[in-house]
């Protein structure tokens, strides 16, 4: 926890249950409808459609019928560190204009389109390929009028620039502006969450403050099933997961022969 | 003076050296920096005042609670609601991307109109509403004149108990045509197994919440399957890390699904023998003693031989099983270990509250009559109905209904034309619409039988198995006339569009959302103002029979749709229970289940009424649990696991003729008392297992639309690139299956049945069956825009129907193919 | 037809011939053209890059030709401030090449980001904590460098020496080209090292990234080495060429023995440090990282050949080649010498663009694979276009050699 000028600076984040996690997508939809990402015309190329959080399918490679699948929703991990203990996140320390910063006192990794000059540099070092590039304009073709429904809390982004999860930074800003309307200093656990973590119909997202111990993700990332992906980057995502399945946990990270280690219990 | 080019030059030079002295570079800079950041083409949504709108979903039936988030008068987000009781929040993908529908002009009727340019080239001319109706209103009065009223038929996709279904069915009997037909859906063969069993011809209410085992048979939980909203709530609840008593889901499917990936346990028979699955593990029940006894003998009809009035011997439900389904007997029909089937049943016969449902995928086709009274069997061998945790029985919803219809003597002669599809008569005693013998009926005669058609909230020529029988009947139709908003394929062949609002722009009721264990009525509203000149097809019809006048217009006397729906509603408070107003933190299935009796919270019908309009809802969590002695209403007034109505109906018919005859009429192919049960026959198809060795199985995905509705722009982010890449779908094949057709991944193949071929990219999975070949549902449309169209091909192409045993419905499950590589 | 601004004392073909000669040049430049217009004008998407191939091709490129043009300033470092006299007669050569190298990657640069037009950002937003600001602001001034070393070559043209002003102003610069030189130097040394960085840093991807000294990774120091071990050997593959071309002999062999012995001393010693490097990683990062070597090398194309290639064949050989005397003095080996040589630096480059992109980091990802598109390859093909012809139009027009007429009497 790191101290801010006096008090504990909060540290937003997320907890992801993927044993309930069903893989429905609606994390992703409500993803793209809350952000404003458009739909092109052919979005199978996975390399190029912009999915702030997406889902990878994953299968425990046994045979029929032993198969299993699962999905991890990835994010934005919202690193802390760069993994050498420096405290910007990859992509921040490399970002060359200085368009996307980590902020001390939410813990959110922000990205600036307008500042950004796109030399994807910081793809590059986020292991994560949690951020996007945008290979086109954003696609509200005039004749379809899809530009209706677009949301001004986030403003739709011209080609060339990064993109990526900000975990729905602008509701932060709504509920922190609807707190001091109301002559409030602080917010509630439940009035900032991601529009993914909203629209989850088998509540397998939470959100909250991880530095917060009456916030639920404090108490969920106690849990001995809690783990994040490539923990041992050190790049202290402030995405985590829960799983009781060996066979999910162990895809979460790489290991060497016998360096994974089971949970007690087994599954 | 005069200037050298010398001096020119210099100037020239000098002017551009000392322009990058003034501060022009630099703003130019600066400027063309700020342009980039302002791209004119890139667009800017307008600010506004934020509002809110309670509504609920209607893309399906499951009628999830939504909000949409509005800037002034423009819709930005939809989000599920928590003040609502069958969603607490969630919603499914496709709910989640309905703007993407409402605000898609080229998806979109704008206005009116009618058919310019040749028959599915989609070349229309905008009319205005008082001409449309005029042209249709003209063609009924010119039917009913020359006395062939019967020749108006509808295709309605609208839900059995829904309003407008009603609506639609009392048009078509004001003009006098019987030919109202129904999309199929698994509420048909639900209700039947009801009407058979129970005697009520409700729909399953399946308190899952309560449950702790849940054996699905193909239903699809994670894939749509009831309300969405409603059973994936179910599903964190039940993998709640908190909770005390995890409940054991065990899903039976020959197909890797999410549902089957993320169940407990996942058990595999072949397609086709779910039943016999079932009659297993009853026999497992029945034999290890793991069967509600006092139930059984108190309140179940048909478990033991009987004799009946005429003295003859029956056969009981308990010696069938136990002669002809024993662990090692199923096993050889399903290809699952005896082992298996024995620990199976176990595993449901000793949980508190175990309950098994039926519905493949995502329950939007009907299913097989047997295997569905297979598994309500099996609710009731364990004593699981009408408890908590077990599978409900309700009344009908307390809905009025409408004022008594008015026939002339046109419409009365039209009436007593036979139905085309002959649902009702001695072969389909007991269902009430069947679009398939619709269809053939069209085909079969030299010129259709039908004049006009109607179509009503479905598109039968994506969404019907065998969409080439489908598209070649219509194609015979003259006229055939569309209310639906989208431009949809079987749209696309009308002649005349009068298109409804969308969901968001209307008021519209959702009865019984499939599935749900208490009685709920929801309320559409119109949350913005109609984006296009198009009109709630309620309102179409009232205005419709007008113009037609005589008795039609006196048939339908309301001013408008709304008084419809409140002359219906009203019955929902002379009931004297329900509530409008919904408490997150007392979920319904727990007030049900401490029997909390709330009173109404309201007082006058009109209260009732705006609080449902601007809540949107309605229920009621009072229910008696058990009151075996009354819920019951069947001939014996007790569960059969003997159905009294279907020997009824085979004797009645076998006075006519030979009881082999009639047996053979309906498809069954066992004895007369087997019909009368839940039994297990090998599907009778004459393929030739040489030519065609493999079987197709069309699956449904939770992120792909594959109803009526068109599948939102944003799902396409959510799908896999092995299940579509660039314009071409995939299917899912085993290994082996790949290595005996050397097949590699990605490789292209043709899949061929008797009703024709379609290419596909081969995805090579673990999680597919050897021998059978899987196709999604929802892909290959050939209307729509850019997002849709050309996308994947459709499996409904290629599926050849085989008729459901008495209930005469599709079998769509299982179709020979074969493959060829490309 | 152009005699009178051909240098003095020396043949050079027809100017027909000439120009026939770089019709080709010409074509790369036209289907360059093409490509960058349609690049600019409807973006990035008319390349294969990806979001998992955010640098691909032109990257590659860029760092290749950084590498192979160090010869530039660390040929004028040795001759200016180690003062290697003999040298002298190459210089021109280098900085032409050094001039080629480092515009063509700016121009390539600028097409590859997505807002060209606020590429000043880098400037004015600047993160100094990015190994790419450092590129960036030491490529620019060092282009700055480049363009004022180049100059008072084009000043030795005969016409333009003609003119008094210029003629002074392309003497004083001369005289001070030293100060240039260590400028150079120390721009150049920061950003070859930068570069390295660049990947060195990338701790996310364990494949690229190194551990290192202070701020910098042992990548930023191998880089600086293998630049400055290709970058000679380039200069001289470019003078062979042109010898060969022209059928002259334009350096005196001293001089290109020079740039040879010290280049091959660099690689040797480059290849020892790489070799410790990567045994480094592989018992350092890899193993952090819970991965072994061989996780890196199983996937699409990219086996171990690629390691026996880069550091054997075009890392061993050659720095063994130009470490011996015999060998480097003959013509025909010391060519292949430096093709090895340079070879082995560009699959370096390559290797930690593509390769470390192409590999994913989390177990569940999939590998991807890349094929550029005809516009990629006409941009990346076009800088080469562009260097003949500055190149060629240099020596035609240029006293680029000062030796040639001496060596090339005319009779």
């Amino acid at each position: 926890m790191k101290k801010d000028h006096g008090h504990v600076g909060k540290k937003y984040g997320m907890v992801i249950d993927l044993d309930k996690c069903t893989g429905c997508g609606t994390c992703m939809t409500a993803c793209a409808a809350e952000n404003n990402v458009s739909v092109r015309k052919d979005e199978s190329d996975k390399e190029r459609s912009i999915t702030w959080i997406q889902l990878y399918q994953i299968s425990n490679g046994k045979k029929f019928p032993d198969t299993r699948y699962s999905y991890f929703p990835r994010p934005c991990m919202h690193c802390d560190e760069d993994g050498r203990g420096g405290h910007h996140p990859s992509c921040v320390s490399v970002c060359v204009a200085s368009a996307t910063k980590l902020d001390p006192h939410t813990g959110i990794v922000s990205q600036i389109y307008t500042r950004c000059i796109g030399c994807r540099y910081c793809q590059a070092a986020c292991p994560f390929d949690a951020r996007y590039f945008n290979w086109w304009d954003a696609y509200f073709p005039k004749e379809k009028g899809l530009e209706r429904y677009l949301s001004p809390d986030v403003s739709p982004r011209m080609r060339g620039v990064i993109e990526k999860c900000s975990f729905c930074h602008h509701r932060l800003m709504r509920a922190k502006n609807q707190a001091y309307a109301e002559g409030r200093r602080e917010i509630e656990e439940h009035e900032y969450i991601t529009a993914c973590t909203e629209a989850c119909p088998v509540q397998a997202i939470t959100f909250g403050d991880l530095n917060n111990p009456k916030h639920k993700v404090h108490e969920l990332i106690q849990l001995p099933t809690a783990f994040r992906l490539l923990e041992r980057l050190n790049t202290k995502p402030k995405v985590y997961y829960l799983s009781t399945k060996d066979w999910v946990r162990r895809l979460a990270d790489n290991y060497r022969p016998g360096e994974f280690k089971r949970l007690s219990k087994g599954s | 003076m005069q200037m050298k080019r010398r001096n020119f030059i210099k100037f020239l030079v000098g002017g551009v050296a000392g322009i990058q002295l003034t501060p022009l570079p630099w703003k130019f800079t600066d400027d063309v920096a700020i342009w980039t950041q302002n791209w004119p083409w890139v667009p800017v949504p307008p600010v506004g005042a934020v509002t809110k709108e309670k509504t609920v979903c209607s893309l399906c039936r499951g009628a999830c609670g939504i909000e949409v988030r509005k800037i002034d008068n423009r819709a930005v987000k939809i989000e599920g609601r928590s003040d609502y009781p069958v969603n607490p929040g969630g919603i499914c993908p496709l709910g989640m991307g309905g703007l993407q529908l409402l605000y898609n002009e080229s998806i979109r009727f704008t206005s009116p109109m009618k058919r310019v340019g040749p028959r599915g080239s989609g070349v229309f001319m905008d009319i205005s509403w008082d001409e449309a109706l005029d042209i249709l209103s003209g063609r009924i009065s010119k039917l009913r004149k020359k006395g062939h009223p019967e020749a108006l038929a509808a295709i309605d996709g609208n839900p059995n108990e829904s309003t407008m279904a009603l609506m639609v069915e009392r048009l078509l009997k004001a003009v006098g045509s019987p030919n109202y037909v129904s999309m199929p859906s698994v509420g048909d063969t639900c209700s039947m197994v009801n009407y058979l069993q129970q005697g009520t011809g409700e729909m399953m209410a399946y308190d899952l919440e309560n449950a702790d085992c849940i054996l699905s048979f193909g239903s699809g939980l994670l894939e749509g399957w009831g309300s969405p909203g409603r059973v994936l709530n179910a599903w964190g609840l039940w993998h709640d890390a908190h909770a005390k008593e995890k409940a054991v889901i065990i899903q039976v499917e020959a197909r890797a699904s999410n549902t089957a990936s993320k169940a407990d346990f996942w058990i595999t028979p072949k397609p086709g023998t779910e039943a016999a699955l079932a009659l297993g593990i009853a026999h497992v029940l029945i034999k290890d003693r793991l069967c509600n006894v006092s139930f059984i003998e108190n309140y179940c009809f048909g478990y033991h031989d009987w004799k009946s009035l005429d003295g003859q011997e029956h056969k009981g439900f308990k010696s069938m099983v136990l002669d002809e389904y024993s662990p090692q007997q199923v096993a050889g029909i399903t290809g699952l270990q005896a082992d298996k089937i024995k620990s199976l049943a176990h595993e449901f016969g000793k949980a508190k509250a175990p309950i098994a449902i039926c519905g493949k995928g995502k329950g939007s086709l009907n299913g097989s009559l047997y295997e569905f009274m297979a598994i309500q069997s099996l609710n009731a061998l364990v004593g699981n109905i009408n408890k908590p945790g077990g599978v409900l029985v309700h009344e009908a919803m307390p809905l009025s209904d409408l004022q008594k219809l008015k026939n002339d003597q046109i419409s009365l002669r039209g009436l007593k034309k036979q139905r085309l599809d002959q649902a009702g008569t001695s072969k389909y005693p007991f269902t009430n619409s069947l679009i398939n013998n619709f269809l053939d009926a069209i085909l079969k005669r030299h010129q259709s039988p039908v004049d006009t058609l109607l179509v009503f909230k479905a598109n039968p020529v994506f969404t019907l198995p065998d969409t080439t029988a489908c598209y070649k009947a219509l194609k015979k139709i003259p006229f055939i006339v569309s209310f639906s908003p989208f431009k949809d394929e079987t749209a696309l062949m009308a002649d005349l569009i009068l298109p409804d609002h969308t969901y968001l722009e209307k008021m519209d009721d959702l009865v019984c959302p499939p599935g749900l264990q208490y009685p709920f009525y929801g309320l559409t509203k119109s949350v913005v103002d109609p984006v296009y000149n198009t009109e709630n097809t309620g309102d179409a019809i009232i205005r419709l029979a007008k113009k037609i006048g005589g008795s039609v217009a006196e048939s339908f006397q309301w001013p408008e749709y709304e008084d419809v729906l409140k002359t219906r509603a009203s019955g929902l408070y002379s009931n004297g229970k329900g509530l409008v107003g919904y408490d997150a933190s007392h979920p319904v299935w727990k007030m049900q289940k401490a029997g909390n009796r709330a009173a109404p919270d309201y007082s006058t019908f009109e209260e009732m009424w705006e609080a449902i309009k601007t809540g949107g809802f309605w229920f009621t969590a009072k229910h008696n649990y058990q009151n075996y002695s009354s819920i019951f209403k069947t001939p014996s007034k007790k569960f059969e696991f003997f159905s009294l109505r279907i020997k009824s109906a085979i004797d009645i018919a076998a006075k006519q003729k030979p009881l082999k005859k009639v047996l053979k009429d309906l498809g069954v192919a066992k004895n007369a008392d087997e019909a009368c049960m839940p039994h297990y026959s090998k599907d009778e198809s004459s393929q030739d297992s040489t030519e065609y060795p493999l079987f197709m199985m069309p699956y449904e995905m939770i992120n792909l639309a594959s109803e009526w509705a068109p599948n939102p722009p944003f799902s396409n982010k959510t799908l896999l690139d092995n299940q579509l890449r660039n314009d071409e779908s995939f299917t899912d094949i085993n290994p082996q299956t790949a290595k005996a057709n050397d097949l590699k991944q990605g490789d292209r193949v043709i899949i061929k049945s008797l009703a024709g071929r379609i290419k596909v990219r081969v995805n090579i999975t673990e999680g597919a069956m050897p021998g059978i070949v899987y196709l999604p549902l929802g892909f290959g449309h050939t209307a729509y825009d850019e997002f849709l169209k050309g996308k994947g091909v459709n499996p409904n192409d290629i599926i050849t129907t085989n008729r459901d045993p008495v209930s005469g419905q599709i079998v769509w499950w299982n179709t020979a193919v074969k493959l060829i590589k490309v | 037809m152009d005699s009178p601004i051909l240098p003095e004392g020396v043949k050079r073909c027809s100017l027909t011939t000439f120009l026939i000669l770089l019709l080709p040049c010409f074509a790369l430049l036209a289907w360059g053209g093409l490509s960058a217009v349609l690049c600019l004008w409807k973006g990035l998407n008319q390349t294969n890059m990806s979001n998992v191939f955010a640098f691909a091709l032109w990257i590659v490129f860029d760092l290749a030709v950084i590498a192979l043009g160090a010869g530039a300033f660390f040929t004028g470092f040795l001759t200016y401030i180690i003062d290697r006299k003999e040298l002298k007669n190459i210089i021109n050569a280098a900085v032409i090449i050094g001039f080629i190298c480092y515009s063509g990657a700016m121009a390539m640069l600028g097409i590859d980001i997505g807002q060209p037009i606020r590429g000043w950002f880098i400037y004015w937003h600047a993160n100094i904590h990015s190994m790419l600001v450092e590129v960036s602001f030491c490529i620019g001034c060092y282009l700055i460098v480049l363009i004022i070393e180049f100059v008072p070559i084009i000043f030795e043209n005969r016409k333009l020496n003609e003119i008094k002003p210029i003629r002074l102003i392309g003497h004083n610069l001369h005289e001070i080209m030293a100060v240039f030189a260590a400028t150079g130097a120390f721009l150049s040394f920061f950003h070859q090292g930068s570069l390295g960085g660049m990947f060195g840093v990338l701790y996310g991807r364990p494949f690229a990234a190194r551990e290192g000294f202070y701020i910098w990774p042992w990548t930023f120091f191998l880089f600086i080495l293998s630049a400055i071990a290709c970058g000679p050997c380039f200069t001289i593959l470019c003078t062979k060429l042109t010898e060969f071309i022209s059928g002259k002999k334009l350096v005196p062999d001293n001089a290109i023995q020079t740039l040879a012995k010290i280049s091959g001393w660099l690689l040797s010693f480059y290849i020892v440090l790489k070799i410790i490097d990567t045994l480094g990683w592989i018992y350092g990062v890899v193993p952090r990282a819970g991965m072994t070597f061989m996780d890196f090398y199983r996937e699409g194309p990219y086996g171990v050949w690629l390691v026996v290639c880069e550091i054997l064949i075009c890392g061993v050989i050659p720095a063994v080649m130009l470490m011996i005397p015999r060998i480097r003095q003959n013509g025909t080996w010391l060519v292949v010498a430096g093709i090895l040589n340079c070879t082995g630096i560009v699959i370096n480059r390559f290797v930690f663009i593509v390769v470390t992109l192409a590999i994913p980091v989390m177990p569940f990802d999939r590998f991807w694979s890349y094929v550029p598109t005809w516009q990629e390859w006409g941009i990346g093909l076009a800088v080469l276009g562009y260097g003949v012809l500055v190149y060629a139009l240099s020596y035609r027009y240029l006293p680029v050699f000062p030796k040639e007429k001496e060596l090339n009497i005319i009779t």
